[in-house]
């Protein structure tokens, strides 16, 4: 019984987050029903999973510590922002005092600064995280979830191109150690690295665009819109990830349980995906909790060359605006982000090497 | 095997059910449609906050002022709008304006008179915090709105003489006045709109213009979309649609445009420059902007003037704007080429001899004696390659040594605004072609003069010309005022005017670039 509903639970749970993917890839709008049952599905694929392994009280501390966590990075964004020079309405024409008055009293940026602070994280706590200073009359919230699901959309897509690259490149390289496909693998992979996304970006839109007229330059309006910027952002993690699985199955692979299950007689393929793999994967489990925070969150350079319309520009242009507010709600999303990421990706150690037990 | 056939069924059914999403621009006929590159999200269309030209660009076309430009006239002289005629009274202490009773709003309701009070009342409200609320400060009582020692509009120099008539009594003479009502931060407004929707009364589904042009749709940081007013009161935007994209990146925005995909690219980056300009589609205007670099004539050896007027005499503009390529006009004057006011005698040229010998007769004759001086700029590539080249030309023509540093750009203000260096890098575009917007800014009492250089003659001069209602008599006194600024005084060195490029499709007729630039979208037509 137990075991049906984990199969069906996960089933499920796959059949949701494949089609939303499938559907939001080819430009379909996902149905509201299908978009909170990916939510409901995996939050209750998370609680299943936390007690069956045990580890409810792991993921309690944890939860309550990702808020402490948020807490003091909103806290330190708000202090540093105040102290770095220059204010958001600085222009090259001096405002004349009362002018600079009436703004200051708008914004409450005249209250003492203990005054702004519990304003702020009072704010914050009901949902409220104030107006743009630099699009004026729009809420912050709704600048970021106006932005947010292209960044997101983006980021996602690269992922899976990182994985779907990175992995099987990695495994193959060190199938093959020392000959000539490791080598030439690992060679790829340092170029993915090596080359800087504004290098390739005009490069693959050059020639896939221009050249070959198969692909659009800029947008986000479907899916051969998608393509050239989610190839162009998922190669370098890609060659990370190359590297790393190649690395951490190198050293597996000369482990006595794989010498073990060799002798045991079992075939190549049952050896390499079944055991190596699945215990090689911790680094890049590791490398990858970060990494889908930053990715999610949007990329600047990428966003702005195919013209996307993402959060990466306002993570960087809040500041050079100082821009509190936006500053503030970029810096906590992307926190929340990466929070949330190191969790699942510490809840996931312990299914792919048991011997890491969380207290 | 039927379970599985259940869940296919019900897969399918559910994507069936799923809606495509709309292209954007679906249902638009390309042939009736011009595609704007705007560069940025505007970060307000209300008019009265609003100090970007993104935001101006969209604004001027879905609304009209009481007096617009005659964009073909080099002295870009006045014409009417929403106004039918102005006279001033009083020695131009008072104006008197005539509304024009045939325009209506887009949703029907007829405009009045009491809209434009409306909206200058708002402008200068202290509860909407506008940074451009001392556009309006020169009519009586408004500066002491803003700051609240008046709360009664009616105390405020702007009234109604009748349903269609306005009476404004400045402070003090100003035959200026008019030309602020050409900028769209003076607009009228619905303030029964803006009340009903608060800050969301700029989305499509709240404005309510009447310009020739109005809003249908923004999508924040893709694009706006407007579409010709049937209900404007002159005569019919010529193109029935405009897309205006916000394309951060330059050279994807061209990218695009060689494609085909755009008709109007409105900024193009400096290092392309050379090849762009060969293209059939290159065109370039002066605008009404002067990048200069400024003195603090409070910090030795800059603090005599004689050492000034060396360092100007050193500097050879057409070098600078050379090596830049981007149809940078040099110049030595500080009111700009293209209007009412531009003098090209004025202004301390270039002449390396003459360089040296002031140099020496300031004392300098022995170099070494000469202190390492600071020119400060904000970080941009640019500014740098300028920078470097002053440095260079500073260090051949006069054997001085200059060191050279740069801040962000909100931290360079704040440097240049409390302690600027000898030399800082600036610009100033003007809110409206008439001198005494520029050269009001280096008067002892302007906010704006970093230079900290205090006259009095030229505060005279200034306030002098700000009365005079003779053309002839004003340029006479703007001249006296030049050159007291920069041949006598030499408080600032004025490098070149700004210059806006742009790449204009084949398809688009009838564009004529103008250095307020603007670009009123209705008397294009496309082929």
């Amino acid at each position: 019984m137990k075991t049906k509903i984990i199969k069906i639970l996960g089933l499920a749970t796959l059949l949701a987050l494949v089609s939303s993917l499938l559907l939001s890839f080819f430009a379909y709008e996902i149905p509201a029903p299908l978009f909170y049952a990916n939510f409901l599905l995996v939050g209750a694929s998370f609680i299943y999973y936390s007690i069956s392994q045990k580890m409810v009280l792991f993921v309690i501390k944890r939860i309550i510590g990702a808020f402490g966590v948020i807490l003091i990075i909103a806290s330190l964004t708000f202090f540093l922002m105040r102290f770095m020079p220059g204010g958001p309405f600085d222009e090259e024409k001096t405002l004349p005092p009362e002018i600079k008055a009436n703004i200051e009293a708008k914004y409450n940026l005249n209250a003492p600064l203990y005054e702004q602070y519990f304003d702020y994280i009072g704010g914050l706590v009901q949902g409220d995280m104030g107006q743009s200073y630099k699009y004026l009359g729009r809420n912050v919230s709704d600048i970021v979830a106006e932005v947010f699901p292209a960044s997101f959309q983006l980021g996602l897509y690269a992922l899976i191109i990182s994985f779907l690259l990175g992995i099987p490149l990695g495994l193959f390289a060190a199938a093959y150690h020392n000959k000539w496909q490791d080598t030439t693998s690992m060679m790829l992979a340092i170029l993915g690295v090596t080359l800087p996304s504004f290098l390739v970006a005009p490069i693959v839109i050059q020639f896939f665009s221009f050249k070959l007229d198969w692909l659009p330059a800029a947008f986000w309006d479907g899916p051969s819109y998608y393509i050239l910027p989610m190839i162009v952002l998922g190669t370098r993690p890609a060659a990370t990830i190359a590297r790393l699985t190649r690395a951490s199955v190198l050293e597996v692979i000369r482990s006595d349980y794989i010498r073990t299950a060799k002798a045991k007689g079992l075939s190549r393929k049952t050896v390499l995906f079944k055991h190596v793999l699945r215990n090689s994967l911790i680094p890049v489990l590791t490398y990858a909790g970060p990494l889908a925070a930053g990715i999610l969150s949007g990329t600047f350079i990428i966003e702005i060359i195919f013209a996307i319309p993402g959060m990466g520009k306002h993570l960087i242009q809040s500041v050079n605006n100082r821009d509190y507010p936006l500053i503030l709600a970029t810096t906590l999303l992307f926190s929340a982000l990466l929070v949330f990421a190191n969790l699942i990706v510490d809840l996931l150690y312990s299914y792919f090497d048991p011997r890491i037990r969380l207290s | 095997m039927f379970k599985k056939l259940i869940i296919a069924i019900f897969s399918l059914a559910m994507v069936a059910s799923c809606t495509k999403k709309k292209s954007s621009s679906a249902g638009m006929d390309l042939s009736d449609t011009l595609r704007v590159n705007v560069t940025t999200e505007p970060p307000s269309l209300d008019w009265n906050k609003s100090s970007d030209t993104t935001s101006a660009k969209i604004q001027d076309n879905i609304m009209e002022g009481l007096i617009k430009y005659d964009l073909t006239d080099p002295e870009l002289s006045l014409l009417p709008g929403l106004a039918m005629e102005w006279t001033p009274s009083e020695n131009t202490k008072v104006w008197t304006f005539k509304i024009r009773t045939d325009v209506k709003w887009n949703d029907g309701v007829p405009f009045t008179a009491q809209h434009v009070l409306d909206g200058w009342e708002r402008l200068i409200n202290p509860l909407t915090a506008s940074n451009y609320a001392y556009f309006l400060h020169g009519i009586e009582g408004a500066e002491d709105y803003t700051s609240g020692k008046i709360k009664d509009f009616s105390k405020v120099g702007a009234k109604l003489l009748d349903a269609n008539t306005i009476q404004v009594t400045l402070k003090g003479p100003q035959s200026y006045f008019p030309n602020l009502l050409t900028h769209h931060t003076t607009y009228p407004i619905r303030i029964d709109v803006v009340k009903k929707h608060g800050d969301a009364w700029t989305e499509p589904e709240n404005i309510v213009t009447l310009g020739p042009y109005k809003m249908t749709k923004w999508i924040h940081d893709k694009e706006i979309h407007l579409e010709r007013s049937e209900t404007y009161y002159g005569s019919k935007a010529k193109i029935k649609n405009v897309i205006a994209y916000m394309i951060n990146e330059n050279s994807t925005a061209i990218n695009l445009f060689e494609k085909g995909q755009l008709d109007m690219q409105l900024s193009l980056p400096s290092t392309e420059l050379r090849e762009l300009k060969k293209k059939p589609e290159y065109q370039d205007s002066g605008l009404l902007g002067i990048y200069y670099y400024g003195f603090n004539t409070t910090k030795a050896p800059m603090d005599n003037a004689t050492v000034r007027r060396a360092v100007a005499h050193a500097v050879d503009r057409q070098a600078i704007t050379k090596m830049l390529a981007g149809g940078q006009i040099p110049t030595t004057g500080f009111v700009p080429a293209g209007m009412f006011g531009y003098d090209a005698s004025v202004g301390t040229g270039f002449d390396v001899a003459k360089a040296k010998a002031l140099l020496d007769e300031a004392g300098y004759s022995d170099r070494s004696k000469f202190p390492t001086i600071k020119i400060g700029f904000n970080t941009n590539d640019d500014h740098q390659r300028v920078a470097e080249n002053i440095q260079a030309q500073l260090k051949k023509n006069l054997g001085i040594n200059v060191e050279l540093y740069n801040e962000e750009w909100k931290v360079f203000l704040k440097s240049v605004k409390t302690d600027p260096p000898h030399m800082y890098r600036m610009g100033w575009i003007g809110d409206y072609p008439d001198p005494d917007n520029f050269l009001n800014l280096v008067t002892s009492a302007s906010a704006n003069n970093y230079t900290k250089w205090k006259n009095s003659t030229y505060d005279k001069l200034i306030a002098d010309g700000a009365i005079e209602l003779n053309k002839d008599t004003r340029k006479g006194i703007y001249k006296k005022a030049q050159k007291l600024l920069l041949e006598e005084a030499v408080a600032l060195v004025p490098i070149y005017n700004y210059v806006s490029q742009d790449l204009i499709s084949d398809r688009v007729v009838n564009f004529k670039k103008n250095p307020m630039d603007r670009y009123p979208f209705k008397d294009l037509t496309l082929k």
